[in-house]
């Protein structure tokens, strides 16, 4: 250890994304019951390193470090609770003996098993019968290192409510007897499923919400990212669709830096500067789609990413191909007719047919009343329409259904656009 | 130039985030950084918890601790170099964790003139 003057050699985020290791491993070592206890550790382990590295003594390994005392913290515990049977039925033999205790647990930290601990923890966090805002709030404490307040800060809501969601989610996991493990082959399917989808919802979180806090929605997507990540890298789930979600975010997060301007009001794909978009993002969402091609599998995410991928790849907005896109929505539709696909696929029949083929779609949906984005979309045709009084009265709709500072901003602009001049 | 210690009394780490601990890790290396650069910062180390205290006639009474208010517990310190009381207080403004409770200490170290 030297005591160095350069405040740079630290990861971006090495704390947050060691806590998700950390209690991951720690939490297949000690078991699943005492999620708790592997928490505290990976607390304990991390103010120990803030209280000193503080002080410029940063270790030459600094991740190295962590693990060795999380590592002695979690035998120190082994060693006083010797309720090995209860804590750990699956290293009950190993842990008894002071000959194989550390080995067995040098081993857990492991590179791949680290992973394959991340893996366990995705599949308990996200297991079906969590509801699904708790697994992502579980999800978001466990895997991601955020706490309580940052977590709630990041849904707009109180600490008080993500407490219940997280607490809810353990009571499941306990009376479900959730284990931390990858599903067996007939179950593994339907689980993953689970994962991607909660996933999918955690980056849609980041990315769709409007929200005074800039930063905490893109951790909501790079997190999102960096799970998914791993999921496509082990060899057990590794599927098509997994890759296909991964370039489907590759494609959205392209563009985080584009779709707000200045003053912090939303831009939309038509007004995006398209040379802020992100070019090695958008590669990797090229390469991941490529490579999500084999085996042959449909998936949502499929289409999904083949549309920002249409997108991404349209040099203007007018050069978009409207007819391929309209295309992919019609065949998701199918695999998902649900009415917000049913609005997209609307919005793109306006700019593949036409117009008034674009609004007829758009009138038909029924469910979506309450939802601001539809009656801007509504709106947006009828002002291309030049039927400004319906659009004006659309726009109007919209301001009263969002509470988003920036979507009120762009809805006030388009109003005003919309009296006579 | 006088010496000062700056002694880091106390800090609430409750539910603080590993986020919020490593921003405020580089805060402390920045502000370590600004003072090594001036030539004011001499050294400085952080102390573990607890510990012994060592009383009575001839050290006779060792007991653990001190054991005092958490917001008491000295979590480490500073050796600086400063013109004057006013500037190293000024110094100590910049410690980051004032938010969190941390009170600084400022004291001089005394100068023997033989």
């Amino acid at each position: 250890m030297q005591q160095t003057g350069n405040i740079n050699q630290l990861v971006d985020h090495l704390f947050r994304h060691e806590s998700g290791k950390m209690v991951s491993v720690l939490s297949r070592l000690l078991g699943f019951q005492n999620l708790e206890t592997a928490h505290d550790i990976v607390q304990d382990t991390l103010l120990q390193a803030m209280n000193s590295w503080s002080y410029n003594y940063i270790p030459d390994n600094p991740v190295a470090w962590l693990h060795r005392v999380a590592k002695n913290k979690a035998i120190d515990f082994l060693r006083r609770e010797k309720k090995f049977r209860e804590i750990s039925p699956a290293y009950t033999y190993l842990l008894q003996s002071e000959y194989s205790l550390s080995p067995t647990v040098n081993n857990l930290f492991l590179e791949n098993e680290i992973s394959d601990s991340q893996l366990r923890m995705m599949f308990a966090c996200c297991h079906p019968s969590i509801p699904v805002e708790s697994q992502i709030a579980l999800t978001l404490k466990t895997l991601c290192g955020l706490s309580v307040a940052e977590i709630a800060r990041a849904f707009l809501t109180n600490e008080e409510t993500i407490s219940k969601r997280i607490y809810r989610a353990k009571e499941k996991i306990k009376a479900e007897k959730i284990e931390l493990e990858v599903p067996s082959h007939d179950e593994l399917q339907h689980r993953l499923d689970a994962v991607l989808k909660s996933l999918y919802l955690l980056f849609n979180e980041g990315y769709n919400s409007s929200q005074p806090d800039q930063l905490i929605r893109e951790d909501c997507c790079e997190e999102a990212m960096r799970l998914c990540h791993i999921i496509t890298r082990h060899s057990l789930t590794s599927y098509p669709r997994t890759k296909a979600l991964l370039s489907l975010m590759c494609f959205q997060s392209s563009r985080l830096n584009a779709r707000l301007d200045d003053t912090g009001n939303i831009i939309l794909l038509k007004g995006q500067d398209r040379s802020k978009w992100h070019l090695p993002l958008i590669q990797k969402g090229f390469d991941y789609l490529d490579a999500a091609a084999e085996p042959f599998e449909i998936s949502t995410y499929h289409f999904e990413a083949a549309i920002a991928s249409l997108h991404a790849a349209a040099p203007h907005f007018e050069k978009t191909d409207w007819p391929s896109i309209y295309h992919l929505y019609e065949m998701l539709y199918e695999l998902q007719p649900n009415p917000v696909v049913a609005m997209n696929k609307a919005i793109a029949s306006a700019y593949a047919i036409n117009r008034s083929e674009g609004l007829d779609q758009l009138l038909k949906i029924k469910g979506l009343e309450n939802y601001y984005l539809y009656h801007t979309s509504v709106g947006e045709i009828y002002y291309e329409l030049a039927e400004k009084k319906k659009a004006q009265r659309s726009f109007e709709t919209a301001l009263q259904l969002t509470t988003s500072q920036q979507e009120r901003q762009l809805l006030q602009q388009k109003i005003r656009s919309c009296e006579p001049v | 130039m006088e010496k000062f210690m700056l002694i880091f009394q106390g800090g609430d780490m409750h539910g603080v985030s590993p986020e919020q601990m490593q921003a405020s890790m580089s805060k402390w290396m920045a502000w370590i950084d600004r003072l090594a650069k001036k030539e004011q910062y001499v050294s400085g180390e952080p102390l573990i918890p607890g510990g012994k205290l060592v009383s009575g006639a001839g050290g006779k009474t060792v007991t653990d601790g001190p054991y005092t208010e958490g917001k008491e517990v000295v979590g480490g310190f500073f050796v600086i170099k400063a013109k004057d009381m006013d500037e190293a207080v000024a110094i100590s403004k910049d410690c980051p964790d004032f938010d969190l409770g941390t009170a600084v200490q400022v004291r001089q170290v005394m100068k023997m003139d033989m």
